[in-house]
């Protein structure tokens, strides 16, 4: 029997092992929330409100009442004895409007009835009458000295100290005079000014603009609640049941150990089904009428329900001759629509991650996250990072044309080395990105072609991951040897039910197939602060190794009690431990022996919190180093993708496949926003509010080359030397197809995405069209 | 959330024709028909399902034309070895519209009676000269694609007319198409053909209300440029106006150089 | 002539006479009769009528895919097909794909092949995958493509499924099930 030791080949991690979900999921047998109907339900359809900006003046509700089918209609005034609203950061979004509308669909009433039908019949029936305010629809129009406020009350800022904690930028003192900014923050160190003004060089691009985003999880948001006896439990399409559970139990006044919150199998997440959405929803439905409520979404309310901040970015960096840069000077506006929910981490997020991972003597970000008579932003796989590389890598481009430097050559003068520090006080980079950036260059020119209106393109991103060490675990060692593996990790597609079968059967020892995981249900399983900002496999992970290490000492203790073993006589085993004369006891024959039973079993606990590895912010960086060769046709603009490069630089990748996977999913949801993906607001509501005209990336439009690279240097915290992925190779995307398309036109873009119109204007110097 | 209505399933073409109205409406694919319906754009009563009608999805050529039936779907064309080989460029633009299930549930008749202007099939069927038989108790009727689609989702079909059969001249004009799509549906789409009497027939689609025919004694007559200037595209989330008639003037001048190298 | 009891199903339910239409139809080889609302699309059916989840629904506009189930043999968007349409056809869904234990070509290749994350769009992905290969069992790299472009996947980046229905393709013209 071989030790546990770290040291040895593993058994079970690191081999591209069949991922357990995808069986259940290529037979229609997994359960998402949306398969879910208890019996007795309830459903429900939400009115929604028809201006950005009014107030109500008067809801009539009788009509839809009298309905067949129809069992109650609520409005604000029917939960005004709850706490009405909730938001992770900023608790300033109403469950439903309350006294004004601050944007177009936002909810106004839920019209609760026996069947869906007879909910969006009634729906249709609900009559509210608006008084129209004026309404911000832009940043420019919600910063104008007179812009009419989307918030008329300052909220408390409702985060604890992990807000701070990742945000890394100070926020800016409060303002007394109330504008439409929802929150501020400022970032930087050294002399900005004087660097700009003896440098050899300052290359600025002004007005870079990223657009508003749907993440398109193709399972909209859903939710079935049944509030009874005072407790309430919540089926729902959540990436953090446990957050989402304290918001519910913040607005019903309960226990947290009276809410529970439950999440099947998750038809996509990408951060938008992070934190709370059509919860309260459901709740308030249930708690009104006392049966089970489901409230599904269809695509266009999801899309009214949650978007990504959209960026405007201006950037200054100035270089000495060399191509070192000396200062960079940032100025980040978010879009992040009528509440703020999550954007103040996004734009703390996007402050901290827009400079990018180089040297800089001198730096400032000054960022705002503004509100505006839209939907509603929030998290989006890549949290800030995105917007703010888009511009700042486009920049380097830029410069490194004007210095006559290759773009890659001006990176490698400027990356920080592995260990060195991006933000002063952090933790240094655990990354070697100059030899990543290598591995993709040279992929992209040994398969370019010499076409002229072909160009070649890459970027880099380092994101200081959001992970806020709070993370647990517990693995039951049953008699038979099999474990159960408890987490509150939500599997979204990402394969982690798979990963934490790995790695427990890894630490303890035993069959991959005898590992069974149980995640994503408040009541039962082991507390995890989020699934995002790719946490899983490093803090997650961590908890669960630690859980196995703390069964496996109960094991090797209950050994020595039944068999009279001293504790150097005993040593820990794969599958069990080990007494004098090599004598081997599997697990389950010691949890019988112990229990004198048939029966009984081992709990092992793990917790990871701000201490030792996971004392230094980040946990870890995740970073993004991705290229790709497009072919431009110069005469109408259209964009053919010749190549995708990706390096998934992630210390060691417990499922390589999976791996891959994540990171060529990531790269493609970037090319969707570099070439096609943008919500457009025309006057108060959405032009494309639909998957037809809101295009994401289809199957032709498939690179012919895709080169998806593993770099495994062991240098993560996380189990094995592992590191987070799954967002690293969107960042940077549009920031690569950008200056691609720059390089193959001679002009750097100013936008994404890149449509053919676009980029015909580009090449022509055309102004942009008029909206 | 669709609304309510009934439906019946005729098994003749007279039955159907004996109870068509304003309100009472052909349905066979409902590709377009059941999306409308869902947004609320269109409220009828009634659903006379065309499927079930022996004979409509049928093709059938002749010495002097090539017959198929309103019924038949994008798939069925696509694939039909009679259209083919007889009007091999109909055949392959039939393959690219909308996607694999809109092609098998979709039908010729349905497509041209909705009429929606981004659509490839007005295009070629305008460039392959195309006619079309309607049927009503009142009698039966031929128009061309021009006497046919009088604007955007707005046909000279009468409400209680049924579209049967689109005739196609044979030998049917050879050529190509080409189209500029980002979204589900054509930007431009140009069709360009040579028929059996030498003429140079040019179709614009997509990018104008009804097709845009221009006809010409060679291929050096038609100026892309003029076209350009000629189309007068609607800005919309495909582009502005004045994007498309820039590429009105790329692609025209794309399919011509491709009809001169033979086309379909 | 009084109006026959009409089956409940959870999304469309019926008061009008003639709004609603006795269908039997035979769903993954099991017959079933009874009376459904017109205005009751097939997914519907299939969901709440017949507990047949493995079906999913996203745009409800016909293009991602993801609700594709075939209808006699042809695919079909069944969030935008009408329940009663199935009268007298044969419907297959995601659940019919496996013989007993044993799954489909295309299941084991697209599990082999990591060609799905969430598995949202899976089902629809695999019952046009079959209609493709029923109708070309060689195709190329292209015509796979081509096909399946009307399916939209949020997690993959497609290469991972083009390489399975192609795997697939081949194990199946080879007579193997593997």
């Amino acid at each position: 029997m071989p030790e546990v030791d770290a040291g040895a080949e593993h058994g079970t991690v690191g081999r591209s092992v069949q991922r357990r979900d995808l069986l259940e999921k290529v037979t229609g047998a997994a359960i998402y929330t949306v398969d879910i109907t208890p019996p007795g339900t309830l459903h429900a359809k939400v009115v929604r409100s028809a201006y950005a900006h009014a107030q109500i003046v008067r809801i009539d509700a009788e009509a839809a009442l009298a309905m067949p089918g129809v069992v109650a209609v609520v409005t604000a005034d029917d939960i005004k004895d709850l706490y009405p609203r909730f938001g992770h950061i900023v608790p300033d979004h109403y469950i439903l409007a309350t006294g004004k509308v601050r944007y177009y669909g936002e909810p106004v009433a839920l019209v609760v009835a026996e069947t869906f039908a007879a909910a969006a019949d009634a729906a249709a029936e609900v009559e509210v009458h608006y008084s129209e305010l004026p309404a911000a629809m832009s940043v420019a129009e919600a910063l104008a000295p007179s812009a009419p406020l989307v918030h008329e009350e300052a909220f408390v800022v409702s985060a604890d100290e992990s807000f701070s904690a990742m945000a890394a930028t100070p926020t800016l003192e409060e303002v007394t005079e109330r504008t439409n900014v929802a929150h501020e923050v400022a970032l930087g160190w050294g002399d900005v000014e004087a660097a700009l003004a003896s440098a050899h060089l300052v290359v600025s691009n002004e007005g870079m603009k990223f657009p508003m985003l749907y993440a398109y999880a193709m399972e909209p948001y859903n939710a079935i609640a049944t509030y009874a006896d005072g407790q309430l439990h919540v089926i729902s399409t959540a990436q953090h049941p446990f957050m989402v559970r304290t918001d519910l139990a913040r607005i019903f006044d309960l226990p947290l150990a009276r809410v529970r919150v439950q999440v099947p199998y998750l038809g996509g997440g990408y951060g938008s089904k992070s934190y709370t959405k059509v919860e309260p929803l459901a709740a308030v439905g249930s708690w009104a009428t006392g049966r089970p409520v489901k409230l599904v979404l269809d695509v266009e309310e999801a899309i009214y329900t949650t978007r990504a901040d959209a960026a405007e970015v201006n950037v200054r960096t100035a270089f000495d001759a060399d191509g070192a840069i000396l200062a960079r000077d940032i100025e980040l506006r978010l879009d992040s629509g009528a509440y703020a929910d999550n954007s103040p981490l996004v734009l703390a997020k996007a402050a901290n991650r827009c400079f990018g991972p180089y040297r800089i003597p001198n730096l400032r970000v000054r960022a705002r996250s503004v509100y505006t008579n839209t939907s509603p932003a929030s998290s989006y796989r890549g949290f800030g990072a995105p917007q703010g590389s888009f511009a700042c890598e486009v920049n380097l481009d830029k410069a490194a044309d004007l210095l006559s430097i290759d773009g890659d050559e001006l990176r490698r003068r400027n990356l920080v080395d592995h260990g060195e520090e991006i933000l002063p006080g952090k933790r240094g980079l655990d990354a070697d990105l100059k030899a990543d950036l290598d591995l993709v260059v040279d992929s992209l020119r040994r398969d370019a072609t010499q076409a002229q209106a072909s160009g070649i393109g890459y970027a880099v991103t380092a994101s200081d991951a959001g992970a806020f060490p709070v993370s647990t675990a517990q693995v039951r060692l049953q008699t038979d040897g099999s474990v159960v593996v408890l987490s509150g990790s939500t599997e979204m597609g990402q394969g982690s039910r798979s990963t934490l079968a790995q790695i427990a059967a890894e630490e303890l020892g035993v069959e991959l197939d005898v590992v069974s995981v149980s995640q994503s249900d408040t009541a039962t399983v082991a507390y995890e602060r989020t699934t995002g900002a790719s946490r899983t496999t490093t803090l997650t992970g961590l908890a669960l190794q630690r859980a196995c290490a703390d069964a496996r000492s109960k094991a090797a203790e209950m050994a020595a009690e039944v068999f009279g073993w001293s504790a150097g006589e005993i040593t820990q085993v794969r599958g069990g431990v080990c007494g004098p004369q090599e004598r081997f006891v599997a697990f389950g024959e010691v949890i019988m022996r112990w229990f004198g039973a048939n029966a009984g079993e081992i709990t092992g606990i793990g917790l990871v919190r701000r201490t030792g590895a996971t004392q230094k912010m980040p946990p870890f960086w995740e970073c993004g180093i991705v290229g790709v060769e497009v072919d431009v046709d110069q005469e109408t603009g259209e964009i053919d993708v010749r190549q995708l490069v990706t390096v998934a630089d992630v210390g060691f990748a417990i499922n390589p496949r999976a791996v891959e996977g994540q990171d060529l999913g990531a790269a493609t949801q970037g090319m969707g926003i570099a070439l096609f993906e943008e919500l457009i607001y025309d006057g108060p509501q959405l032009v494309n509010p639909n998957v037809v005209d809101y295009r994401v990336p289809r199957m032709r439009d498939l690179p012919a080359k895709i080169d998806t690279m593993i770099v495994e240097r062991r240098d993560g915290i996380g189990p094995y030397g592992a590191k987070g992925a799954g967002e690293g190779a969107l960042n940077p995307m549009a920031a690569a197809v950008a200056s691609a398309v720059g390089r193959a036109i001679g002009k750097w873009p100013t936008q994404v995405p890149l449509t053919p119109e676009r980029v015909w204007r580009l090449i022509n110097d055309l102004p942009e069209a008029e909206s | 959330m669709l609304p309510e209505f009934t439906i019946t399933r005729p098994s003749r073409i007279d039955e159907v024709i004996d109870v068509l109205s304003a309100d009472v409406v052909p349905y066979a694919g409902g590709t377009e028909l059941l999306l409308a319906m869902k947004m609320g754009l269109l409220v009828p009563t009634g659903l006379v399902d065309l499927k079930r009608v022996p004979g409509l999805r049928e093709i059938a050529v002749s010495d002097t034309a090539l017959l198929i039936g309103a019924g038949a779907t994008h798939d069925d064309v696509a694939r039909n070895e009679l259209v083919r080989t007889s009007a091999p460029l109909l055949a392959e633009v039939e393959t690219r519209v909308g996607n694999a299930r809109v092609r098998a549930q979709g039908t010729v008749g349905g497509n041209l009676c909705f009429a929606e202007p981004r659509s490839d099939l007005l295009a070629v069927l305008a460039a392959i000269d195309a006619s079309l038989v309607l049927r009503s108790v009142r009698g039966e009727r031929t128009l061309s694609m021009s006497e046919f689609v009088l604007g955007p989702y707005w046909t000279d079909r009468a409400d209680d007319e049924l579209l049967v059969h689109v005739s196609i001249p044979m030998p049917c004009p050879a050529g190509a198409y080409l189209k500029l799509q980002i979204t589900e549906r054509p930007t431009v789409g140009v069709a360009a053909v040579r028929t059996s009497s030498g003429q140079c027939r040019l179709v614009v689609g997509s990018v104008v209300e009804v097709p845009l025919v221009i006809t010409a004694e060679s291929w050096e007559e038609i100026d892309p440029v003029a076209i350009a200037r000629e189309v007068e595209p609607v800005s919309d989330i495909a582009g502005s106006s004045e994007y498309k008639k820039h590429v009105t003037e790329v692609y025209v001048r794309r399919v011509i150089g491709l009809a001169q190298g033979g086309g379909r | 002539m009084s109006e026959p009891h009409v089956s409940e199903t959870k999304s469309a339910t019926t008061s009008r006479p003639g709004s609603a239409t006795e269908v039997a139809t035979t769903v993954n080889g099991v017959a079933h009769r009874s009376w459904v609302a017109n205005r009751t699309t097939l997914a519907s059916f299939l969901r709440d009528g017949l507990t047949l989840t493995g079906t999913k629904v996203s745009c409800e506009l016909q293009v991602c895919g993801v609700c594709s189930v075939l209808v006699d043999g042809q695919p079909v968007s069944s969030c935008t097909y009408l329940a009663a349409d199935v009268d007298g056809r044969t419907v297959e869904t995601v659940e019919g794909l496996a013989s007993g234990e044993r799954l489909h070509a295309l299941q084991q290749a697209f599990v082999r092949n990591f060609a799905l994350q969430c598995g949202f769009c899976t089902p629809g992905f695999l019952m046009m995958s079959k209609a493709l290969l029923e109708r070309n069992p060689d195709p190329t790299e292209d015509e796979v493509r081509e096909y399946l472009d009307g399916n939209i996947c949020r997690c993959t980046g497609y290469q991972p499924i083009v390489a399975a229905v192609l795997e697939a393709a081949a194990e199946m013209r080879g007579g193997r099930s593997a």
